[in-house]
C-alpha cells in the first residue's frame, strides 16, 4: 500500500472533504483541501501534490476544467486525477476521461475501493517517473553524442579534405555515404614532380568507427605525398600505421593509382578492392587489375607486397576505380547490383565518356528505393585530361623562407641503399629544412629527380633509353629496371649541393642564391649526348627530360666518361 | 536479418558452422563458438570455418576471421574455410584470403 503521499482534495462539500482527509490521513497521506476549481488550480501550484481528488460540479470552477488546467500545468510531471462522482452514467464517465481524469469514484466512499485506486495510480505514477528519467538520460546521451558527431565531423573534413584534389581535371567522382562518416576514404594529391596520387579506401565497417581510422591514413597520404615519396613508399609507411593502431578486426581495403602524366605511366596497387577497370576508346576493358594484395592494416608487408603494376598510359584510357559497396548494392528483393551488371556497360555500346554516368544511373534504377547498407564510391580517371593544371593552378606547399646563406652537403648512396630506398625525398627534404626557397621545392624535385633517375637506370643499371620508345619495351624497361636492382651488389651515387648567396654589388644585400649540384656514378659513364637526345626526343612521350632540367638551370655540362653531371640552379631571395 | 551459428568438437578440431547471413551482427557468437578453444593461450587446434550455409559475407566477417586467426596464434594458427559458395570465396580472394588461412 502506498503512504505518506501528498493529495489534494478539490471539493465544495465540507462532509465530504472531511470524510476523505480522514481516511486519508489514518493512512498515512498529508493532504491539502480547496473547496472549489480556482482554489483548487491555486493550491495544486503551491503545494505540488502526488495526486488529485476532484468533484466535478462545484461553484466559480467545475471540476472539468479545474482538472484540464491542473493536467496543463503539470506538463511533464504525471499527476493522476481522481474524480469524485455520485453518477455513474456513461457520458459523464467520458466527460472526465475527456478532461484528462485518470479514474472515478463513486460516492458514497468506500475505504477499501479508495485504497486500491490510490495504490494503483501510484504504481502508474512510479512507472512514469521512472520512464521520464530514462527518457531524459537517453536525450542527454543523444546530445552528447550529437556534438561529439559534429566535432569528429569537423576534425574529419579538415584532416580529410584538406588539400584534396578531387576537383582535378581527370578525375570524376561519385561517393555515396550511408552514414554522417563516409566509412570510404576517397583523397587525391599531387606530388612535386606533378604526377597525381589517388587513393580509394574502404575500411571494415561504416561510419565513425571507420572514419577514425581514416584520419590517420588521410594525413600520411598527403605528408608523403606532397614530400615526393613514391606510391610503395606510402603503402608501406600507411599499412605500418594501421597495423599499430587498429583493432585486429579493422582493416582498410585500398587501391593507390599514380597518373604520371611527365612519363606518361599508371602504377596501381590494389589491395583488396574489386578489379580495376582500364578502357580504350571503343569502352571496352583492355585491363582489369584484380587485387593481388592483403588490404592495408592485416600483415606487415614484403618487398615484394610493396610492388605496383606499372601500366603505358594511353591518353585514350579511361580508368575505373569502385568500392565493393556499388557492386554488393541490393534492390529490394535483396539480390546484388552485381558484377556481371556493371560490366555490361563495358561492351562498347556505350561511349567512353558516357559510361559513368549510364554506370550511376542504371544504379539508381536498380535499387529504386531500397535503402543503402554500404558506403559506396565510383571513379573515374580520363587520362587524355592528365596533364591538366587543376582549378586555381598546382598547389605550392609554403615554406618558410630563409635568407640565402651558404651551405654544403653530401650524400652517398650505395647499392644496398638504393635496392630499398628512394634517395629523392630525403636529399629534396633536406635541401628544403636548410634552405627552404619558397615556391622552389618542385623545380629542384624535377632537377633532382631527372639527375638521380640517369644515374640509377642508365649509370648503374645500364638500361637501354631506346627501350621504352615501344609499348611492350616500356613494361619490358621496368621489369628489367625492377631485376636488375634486385640483383645489383656494388656501385653508388654521390650526391653534393653547394649553396652560396648571390650579392647585390651595389649594397651587398643577399638578392637569391645559386646551387651547384654535383652528381657521380660508379658506373662505365654513358654517352650522354645519346641521352640527351633520347630525353630531349621524348616530349612526345610526356617528358622533357634534359630540356627541361636545362630550361631551369643556368649550367649542365658532363664530365669525366659522362658518369659525373653538374647543374646550377638559381634563384632570387624575396 | 543476420545467420546462425553451430560448433561442432571432435579430440583435435572445431567445426564452426555458419548459416545464413555472416555479417557484423554475428561477433559476438562467433565469438563465443571459438573462444574456449583460444581462451588461456591454448595453440595448436585445429579450425575448420565451414561456410556452405552461409549467404552473404561483409568486411566485418572477414575482421572476424582475422580476430580469430590472432586469438589461435597468428602464424602457428591452423584454420581452414571449407565449402564457400563462389560468390564467397571470390570476396575471400579479393581480400588475398589464401595467404592467411587455408580455402578450399
Amino acid at each position: 500500500m502506498a503512504y505518506g503521499m501528498k493529495i489534494l482534495i478539490v471539493d465544495d462539500d465540507r462532509i465530504n472533504s472531511t470524510i476523505l482527509n480522514r481516511l486519508l490521513a489514518r493512512d498515512g497521506h498529508s493532504v491539502v483541501i480547496a473547496s472549489d476549481g480556482v482554489a483548487g488550480v491555486e493550491v495544486f501550484h503551491r503545494e505540488q501534490p502526488d495526486l488529485v481528488l476532484m468533484d466535478i460540479r462545484m461553484p466559480r470552477m467545475n471540476g472539468y476544467e479545474a482538472a484540464r488546467e491542473i493536467k496543463r500545468l503539470a506538463a511533464n510531471r504525471f499527476v493522476p486525477i481522481i474524480f469524485l462522482t455520485a453518477v455513474t452514467d456513461e457520458d459523464s464517465l467520458v466527460q472526465c476521461i475527456d478532461a484528462g481524469g485518470d479514474d472515478f469514484l463513486t460516492k458514497p466512499f468506500n475505504r477499501t475501493i479508495l485504497q486500491a485506486k490510490i495504490d494503483a495510480m501510484e504504481r502508474i505514477r512510479q512507472l512514469h517517473g521512472e520512464l521520464r528519467r530514462q527518457k531524459e538520460t537517453v536525450e542527454r546521451h543523444q546530445g552528447q553524442l550529437q556534438q561529439e558527431m559534429e566535432i569528429g565531423q569537423h576534425l574529419f573534413a579538415k584532416i580529410v579534405s584538406a588539400g584534396n584534389l578531387l576537383d582535378a581535371p581527370c578525375l570524376k567522382r561519385w561517393t555515396s555515404p550511408m552514414s554522417v562518416f563516409n566509412g570510404d576514404l576517397l583523397v587525391a594529391a599531387y606530388n612535386p614532380a606533378g604526377g597525381l596520387h589517388i587513393m580509394l579506401g574502404d575500411f571494415t565497417g561504416h561510419g565513425l568507427s571507420a572514419a577514425v581510422g581514416a584520419m590517420p591514413l588521410a594525413e600520411i597520404f598527403y605528408e608523403m605525398t606532397a614530400q615526393g615519396f613514391s606510391l610503395s613508399e606510402l603503402v608501406e609507411a600507411m599499412n605500418a600505421k594501421l597495423i599499430a593502431v587498429m583493432p585486429t578486426r579493422m582493416f582498410c581495403a585500398a587501391c593507390l593509382i599514380e597518373v604520371d602524366y611527365r612519363q606518361q605511366s599508371l602504377m596501381v596497387w590494389n589491395g583488396g578492392l574489386p578489379d580495376v577497370l582500364v578502357i580504350d576508346k571503343t569502352g571496352r576493358v583492355v585491363r582489369r587489375l584484380a587485387s593481388n594484395r592483403l588490404p592495408l592494416g592485416v600483415v606487415a608487408l614484403t618487398r615484394e607486397d610493396r610492388k605496383m603494376e606499372i601500366l603505358e598510359m594511353k591518353s585514350e584510357h579511361r580508368v575505373f576505380l569502385y568500392s565493393d559497396g556499388l557492386i554488393e548494392a541490393p534492390d529490394s528483393e535483396g539480390e546484388m547490383f552485381g558484377m556481371d551488371r556493371l560490366m555490361s556497360h563495358f561492351g562498347g555500346d556505350v561511349q567512353p565518356d558516357k559510361i559513368f554516368d549510364v554506370i550511376l544511373h542504371s544504379l539508381m534504377a536498380f535499387r529504386g528505393g531500397t535503402e543503402q547498407c554500404d558506403d559506396i564510391s565510383l571513379l573515374e580517371i580520363d587520362c587524355s585530361r592528365a596533364g591538366e593544371e587543376p582549378p586555381g593552378g598546382m598547389p605550392r606547399r609554403s615554406e618558410k623562407s630563409l635568407p640565402p646563406a651558404p651551405w654544403e652537403m653530401s650524400f652517398a648512396f650505395h647499392a644496398g641503399t638504393l635496392k630499398n630506398v628512394d634517395p629523392l625525398p630525403t636529399v629534396i627534404n633536406a635541401v628544403m629544412s636548410i634552405q627552404a626557397p619558397t615556391g622552389h621545392r618542385e623545380r629542384l624535385y624535377t632537377i633532382l629527380a631527372e639527375l638521380l633517375s640517369n644515374a640509377l637506370d642508365h649509370g648503374l643499371l645500364g638500361l637501354d633509353t631506346e627501350m621504352k620508345k615501344t609499348p611492350t619495351g616500356f613494361i619490358e624497361y621496368y621489369n628489367q629496371r625492377e631485376a636488375r636492382l634486385n640483383a645489383m651488389e656494388s656501385g653508388f651515387i654521390k650526391l653534393t649541393l653547394v649553396h652560396e648567396p648571390v650579392v647585390n654589388e651595389a649594397d651587398g644585400r643577399r638578392i637569391g642564391g645559386a646551387m651547384r649540384i654535383h652528381l657521380q656514378d660508379s658506373g662505365p659513364g654513358f654517352d650522354h649526348t645519346r641521352v640527351q637526345s633520347y630525353l630531349e626526343g621524348n616530349a612526345g612521350h610526356g617528358g622533357r627530360g634534359i630540356a627541361l632540367i636545362r630550361s631551369l638551370c643556368s649550367e649542365l655540362v658532363y664530365h669525366g666518361a659522362g658518369n659525373q653531371a653538374e647543374v646550377v640552379y638559381q634563384w632570387t631571395y624575396q | 536479418m543476420s545467420g546462425n551459428i553451430s560448433v561442432e568438437r571432435t579430440e583435435q578440431e572445431t567445426t564452426i558452422n555458419i548459416k545464413g547471413r555472416f555479417n557484423f551482427e554475428m561477433h559476438s557468437q562467433f565469438r563465443t563458438a571459438y573462444q574456449e578453444d583460444t581462451s588461456k593461450g591454448k595453440k595448436g587446434r585445429k579450425f575448420v570455418i565451414d561456410l556452405s550455409g552461409t549467404e552473404y559475407i561483409d568486411s566485418s566477417a572477414l575482421g572476424m576471421l582475422l580476430l580469430l586467426r590472432e586469438e589461435a596464434g597468428t602464424n602457428e594458427s591452423d584454420i581452414e574455410i571449407v565449402n564457400a559458395k563462389p560468390e564467397i570465396k571470390k570476396i575471400l580472394e579479393t581480400a588475398n584470403f589464401q595467404r592467411l588461412f587455408k580455402i578450399s
